[in-house]
């Protein structure tokens, strides 16, 4: 487990984040196994975004 | 008249035993992610369940992410304390997963503090999801 998780990268820690959240999110929320998968697609997408977005946002304040 | 007392009874019965089951898939969802829809024989939300809350509360304790203890003193670490004490027997076993201990002076540490508590957070959120299944609703 410390072997596959212990060397994550912050973004690998993020990727891994939004697809685990993502899944969770589409079986709680859509029945049929299609409506599932466009979900976690979609909500994965869209972690991804609004995160990479926050920290582009967030740059400027860090120099 | 008689039917609709007889017909009264019985919905009452009903409504105890759904009661009855939706607390103890709450509960056992809670010990054991995904555990409350075994009880409910919902075995692939179950299995998904326990793969993702246990996944995320690993990984979170694999990048020595730390997690709350009971004893918390202000705001921030008690609403902490009640989001990792949402991931069950992941909390628990938090010290025998991760013999290392904590190590939040590193960001990855703070992050995986972070995934431990969302897991918990998750965890919770299928916890009232198996509470409304036992109670007769649908789910999705």
């Amino acid at each position: 487990m410390n072997a596959l998780f212990g060397g994550l990268t912050h973004f690998g820690a993020l990727l891994f984040f939004a697809l685990v959240v993502s899944i969770t999110f589409a079986f709680l929320s859509k029945r049929t196994a299609t409506e599932r998968l466009h979900y976690t697609l979609w909500a994965f997408l869209a972690f991804l975004l609004v995160a990479i977005g926050i920290g582009w946002l967030m740059y400027p304040f860090s120099q | 008249m008689r039917t609709t007392h007889v017909d009264e009874t019985m919905k009452r019965e009903a409504f105890k035993t759904n009661q009855t089951m939706a607390l103890v898939a709450a509960v056992a969802g809670w010990i054991v992610p995904g555990l409350g829809h075994v009880v409910l024989r919902r075995w692939s939300k179950a299995a998904v369940y326990f793969l993702c809350v246990g996944g995320l509360a690993c990984a979170g304790l694999a990048m020595r992410g730390g997690t709350f203890g009971a004893g918390a003193e202000d705001l921030f670490d008690r609403l902490g304390f009640f989001a990792d004490l949402g991931a069950g027997i992941f909390y628990f076993l938090a010290h025998q997963i991760q013999s290392a201990g904590p190590d939040v002076a590193h960001a990855t540490g703070d992050y995986g503090t972070r995934l431990f508590a969302a897991a918990g957070m998750l965890n919770l959120l299928t916890v009232l999801e198996s509470y409304d299944i036992g109670r007769g609703g649908e789910g999705k």
